[in-house]
């Protein structure tokens, strides 16, 4: 119980003393609405009616923009957790192929989707599928890295012990280098769930549907209020993916791990 | 106290501040024939002649320039006439002083060959439209065609991929911009003005704030002559010009810049500009716009059309 309001009050004074004083500078007239809408305009933009953040509309199959954000954020994530698991082995496998392929996932770090937008609402087509490509885009290059620091750092005594024993590549992967490599792993899914959210939002701008339609529309309509409402929307929807992450980092490292323990 | 602090967030939010002593001049896309005019005076001296020390600043995707002129961070700046409206109801106090295009060059494009003769065949079968969804022209377009048979995508701002590898695209426009480029892939385009519509405000209109026209307004109206001036020479001898722009603006060749400022043309000179000038406006085209816009519910308190505008009369 006392841990629970140690987790939670910090984080919640402070909320309120930041959006208090929010409320107060406009209310004042300090700054003007449009330049810095107040908490009291964005919730309700966030409770309007029918609004387009949680209703359907007809950029995405009729879900709410916050439903479809979620849903092509958390698949792109998925995709980018698998899909950098699976690059970090084969990086790891061997020196050649490191050589040859990583300067490449770099590529995945740097690229500006919004550069690349146009072909990839081609390659994939308009709504979800883009969406969730420049979600994975965007959020694999955290879990690539981190997760081929921690393949390599098995610890040497360990990996004798296992040669000293015969163990072949499979047993050596799944039962020595990726478990140790976890920690590591899940640093680099912790970055990840963020900007898969962010690319996902990105993703939006050009291939629809989501909060980033949402923010478009709102964008000519001078609507700062909506858009303020769909940026809080987006950081809830990152502050639940990345819970998410903790919470199996904490049900896969708690009986071993330094970190997870109390 | 007030001033310090949206000062500060502004210069904070939107990372631009004007100079102090020199008039800056915002505007909401990069140099191109749309801004033309506003150059030439910069190029040929018009605003120095008229004892105006004007800095012409272009804009990008997204530059919120009714804030950056509402906060004072620019003087100037220029916006539509929708915004106009849609900030004034919203009791941000804009100010329209000149009108460049008469006719609204936002238009729809789309193959050639699919046939179409009236703007409104683009709702009549399945497509895709790639437009901006919260344009106030894009719900006027909605309300009247209806968007049933389409699948509506967000817009490619510019971007031609889709345009070329689907036959069933129609994407919004400028129609001075796109369809230029357009004819250079081979693929035939067709272009409608959303104006035939009957959706058409001013666009590519200078504004100031109400509070900056009271103190200034001597200055406001060297801007106004200035600049109407300075659009006056560049229709009549736009390549001095567009050579300049096209120092800014590397990415446009020379021959889209002559194409684009001739295509423009009749979208500002229009028989009331004969008779008014080039860049006047009417009462009846502002009180127009403010009920299609509180008609399409974009806006819910109505401003004042005379609040809107200052018409500053040919000497």
């Amino acid at each position: 119980m006392r841990r629970l309001l140690f987790n939670l009050l910090p984080p919640l004074l402070m909320a309120s003393i930041v959006c208090l004083a929010a409320e107060l500078v406009v209310r004042r007239g300090w700054i003007a609405d449009y330049l810095l809408p107040p908490p009291s305009q964005i919730w309700k933009a966030l409770t309007e009616a029918g609004t387009d953040l949680w209703r359907g509309s007809a950029f995405d199959n009729k879900i709410g923009g916050l439903a479809a954000t979620a849903r092509n954020a958390f698949e792109g994530f998925l995709a980018s957790a698998i899909g950098g698991v699976a690059i970090a082995l084969l990086l790891a496998s061997n020196r050649w192929v490191k050589q040859a392929f990583y300067p490449y996932a770099v590529f995945f770090q740097t690229v500006p989707i919004i550069a690349i937008a146009p072909m990839l609402v081609i390659w994939c087509g308009f709504g979800s599928p883009t969406v969730r490509a420049a979600a994975c885009i965007a959020s694999i290059f955290p879990v690539i890295a981190n997760t081929y620091a921690g393949l390599i750092a098995t610890d040497p005594a360990l990996r004798d012990l296992f040669r000293l024993y015969k163990a072949g590549w499979f047993s050596t992967t799944f039962k020595l280098r990726l478990p140790s490599a976890l920690p590591n792993l899940f640093t680099g899914l912790r970055i990840a769930a963020g900007l898969a959210v962010i690319g996902a939002i990105v993703g939006e701008f050009v291939g629809g549907g989501g909060l980033g339609a949402v923010i478009e529309t709102a964008k000519p309509q001078l609507r700062n209020d909506k858009i303020f409402a769909a940026v809080v929307l987006a950081s809830l929807l990152g502050l639940v993916m990345v819970s998410l992450v903790n919470v199996l980092s904490w049900f896969a490292l708690r009986r071993w791990h330094a970190s997870e323990r109390k | 106290m007030s001033k310090i602090l949206s000062g500060l967030v502004v210069s904070l939010l939107l990372a631009g501040s004007a100079v102090a002593d020199s008039i800056t001049l915002q505007l909401n896309w990069k140099p191109e024939p749309q801004f033309g005019g506003f150059y030439t005076g910069q190029v040929d001296g018009i605003y120095q002649k008229n004892g105006l020390d004007v800095r012409v600043e272009p804009g990008g995707a997204g530059t919120p320039t009714v804030q950056m002129v509402a906060a004072g961070n620019v003087h100037y700046a220029v916006v539509s006439a929708d915004e106009v409206v849609i900030a004034r109801s919203r009791g941000i106090d804009v100010v329209a002083l000149f009108a460049v295009y008469q006719t609204n060059p936002q238009g729809i494009m789309t193959r050639a060959a699919r046939g179409f003769t009236d703007i409104g065949d683009i709702f009549k079968q399945p497509g895709i439209l790639a437009m901006q969804k919260g344009l106030p022209y894009a719900l006027f377009l909605e309300k009247k065609y209806g968007f049933g048979k389409l699948q509506i995508v967000p817009s490619p701002f510019g971007d031609l991929t889709a345009y070329r590898t689907r036959d069933n695209y129609a994407m919004q426009c400028f129609v001075t911009s796109e369809p230029l480029a357009a004819q250079k892939t081979g693929v035939e385009p067709k272009t409608f003005l959303i104006a035939d519509s009957g959706y058409n405000p001013y666009t590519t209109v200078l504004v100031t704030t109400g509070d900056y026209l009271k103190s200034h307004q001597d200055e406001a109206g060297k801007i106004v002559t200035s600049v109407r001036d300075a659009w006056t020479k560049y229709l009549a001898d736009p390549k001095p010009t567009n050579e300049f722009m096209q120092k800014l603006n590397p990415t446009m060749d020379t021959q889209t810049f002559a194409d684009s400022a001739e295509a423009q043309k009749p979208l500002i000179e229009t028989e009331e500009t004969k008779t008014n000038g080039i860049g006047s406006m009417t009462m009846k085209r502002w009180a127009d716009l403010i009920d299609q816009l509180a008609d399409l519910k974009v806006i819910e308190k109505k401003p004042e059309a005379k609040d809107c505008f200052v018409e500053m009369k040919k000497e």
